[in-house]
């Protein structure tokens, strides 16, 4: 663990300018600033895509993949416990029903009432400090016995490779389950919000994906492609012109990666990935772009990168393609989360 | 190469002139203009670049420049890095309490800190203050030109106070935090 104390020494960077009373401005008088649990530390450097030993039950794969998810991060609950989840299951379904009846709902639906499935899944977790991630299903109890139920809603709370050092430093009742993904009506989302609001003390944000992020995953998907053929990478780019234009960068795959395979030779390190590397990575897929178009794709914003293993927009919406890499990406996004959610 | 140089040429009277450096070319107008609206003491000439190097063209007609100003939007990579080789084509003297860093969208949500950061270190090492300028109302305009006026004046030695832009740049020059550097 971190035994050494960090110090915060200060060198002096200049000589005072003829008066011996003034000081090189310190940090005594200012506020670092520190608005999130993370403070601002962004990695440099990440180990690549590693595949995924799939131990998990198939159907619950299935039900991650092939949907669009919306993002949001999640404070940390307070006494969740695993063993209690089929009463959850019921409160949160008895919470829904009466939040309807009491005229909250606006939305026009036939159900008798609803059924909700709160399951834990196993295998997604890479390391001990991470909780095991939990599922949310809600199926609609239709009002004639004959009807089959519906699935309406679903979403899954997950953590992986969390920071360590923070999962470590919260206090013993607390679970946390930073990255949260819904899928399904807006209503419903708001509902289950506010009953794990209620429930375990916690609080949700939306979560929006950097272009920093986008860059990582176009990367990390792009080292993949020997192993899993990522089938294109698609960039999506929207420069700011009066009107807006939007750029989609469709990339051969084996273009891609022996763009990528030539920066990564130069350094050689197997198994990690830096930040420059992956700086180097789009600025060669941007000066290409240059060269045909005369288009400087730096002074644009990007806003989704997609590949077969799956796609990521800027607004904070995902796909997940296939269950292959599952772990790289849900690895970067509870980073994310982590690096958003506030002290 | 180049260089633009603060001493090289003879000072006005009562006159302070301001160069503000943006590639995009959006916020500087109208700072610009509010700037001169704002200052009615002192006859302030407002010059605008797209980047460094200055053309060489109308060098002699150039008055002396008191304050360059870089100006960043923080939604684009390019910005700043145009910025970036600007820096390289300024004389030494001018760090000296004579640059200034503005960036604009600094609250955007979606945008990652990573690039105010990379500003804020920038302006640290070469011993520059940064302001955070809100471009899109009036009054985050007004509020930018007055704060580039304060340094203005003092940079241009006409500080009523006495105060020299070395000692003004050792007050609000950017602190990038020891441990920024360290994890």
């Amino acid at each position: 663990g971190h035994g050494s104390a960090r110090q915060v020494a200060l060198s002096p960077r200049s000589r005072s300018y003829g008066r011996s009373c003034v000081e090189p401005p310190s940090l005594f008088w200012q506020t670092p600033g520190r608005l999130t649990a993370l403070g601002q530390r962004t990695p440099t450097a990440r180990g690549a895509a590693k595949a995924y030993n799939i131990t998990v039950r198939m159907y619950t794969v299935a039900l991650l993949v092939q949907n669009e998810w919306k993002l949001s991060y999640v404070t940390p609950l307070y006494r969740f416990q695993y063993t209690k989840l089929k009463l959850y299951s019921r409160h949160l379904a008895a919470f829904i029903l009466a939040e309807k009846q009491q005229g909250v709902a606006v939305e026009v639906g036939m159900e008798a009432g609803f059924r909700v499935t709160f399951s834990a899944v196993f295998g997604l977790a890479e390391k001990e400090e991470d909780a095991e991630t939990v599922f949310i299903q809600i199926y609609s109890k239709p009002m004639f016995a004959a009807d089959t139920p519906k699935m309406v809603w679903r979403g899954w709370l997950t953590c992986v490779n969390g920071d360590p050092e923070y999962l470590r430093s919260l206090p013993p009742d607390f679970v946390s389950l930073p990255l949260f993904c819904s899928n399904g009506s807006e209503y419903l989302t708001a509902r289950v919000k506010s009953w794990f609001g209620r429930t375990f003390d916690c609080s949700f944000g939306s979560l929006c994906l950097s272009s920093a992020t986008l860059n990582w995953l176009a990367a990390l998907w792009t080292g993949c492609h020997p192993t899993c053929d990522i089938g294109y990478l698609k960039l999506y780019w929207s420069m700011p012109t009066q009107p807006t234009l939007d750029v989609e960068y469709t990339v051969n795959p084996h273009d891609a990666w022996e763009l990528w395979n030539s920066i990564c030779a130069q350094d050689g390190a197997e198994d990690m990935v830096s930040v420059e590397e992956v700086q180097r990575f789009m600025a060669g897929l941007e000066t290409h772009l240059f060269r045909h178009f005369k288009i400087y794709l730096s002074a644009g914003s990007l806003v989704k990168v997609s590949t077969a293993l799956g796609s990521a927009h800027q607004d904070g919406k995902i796909k997940i393609g296939s269950s292959d890499y599952i772990t790289t990406l849900l690895t970067l996004l509870t980073e994310c989360a982590l690096l958003k959610t506030p002290v | 190469m180049a260089l633009l140089t603060p001493y090289s040429k003879i000072p006005e009277l009562n006159t302070a002139t301001i160069l503000l450096i943006e590639n995009e070319e959006r916020f500087q107008t109208k700072l610009a203009d509010a700037i001169v609206q704002q200052e009615k003491d002192v006859n302030v000439n407002v010059r605008l670049a797209r980047k460094l190097p200055l053309p060489l063209e109308n060098g002699d007609s150039r008055p002396r420049v008191d304050l360059v100003v870089f100006v960043v939007s923080l939604r684009s990579e390019r910005s700043l890095q145009a910025v970036e080789s600007s820096l390289n084509y300024l004389a030494s003297d001018y760090y000296l309490g004579k640059v200034c860093f503005v960036v604009t969208d600094a609250r955007c949500g979606t945008l990652a800190q990573e690039r105010m950061l990379r500003v804020r270190r920038l302006a640290a090492s070469h011993h520059c203050p940064v302001l955070c300028a809100e471009h899109q109302t009036e009054e985050g305009i007004a509020m930018a030109a007055m704060r580039l006026l304060t340094i203005l004046k003092v940079s241009a030695g006409l500080s009523p106070m006495a105060t020299t832009a070395l000692y003004l740049s050792s007050l609000t020059r950017c602190a990038a935090a020891p441990e920024l550097d360290d994890d």
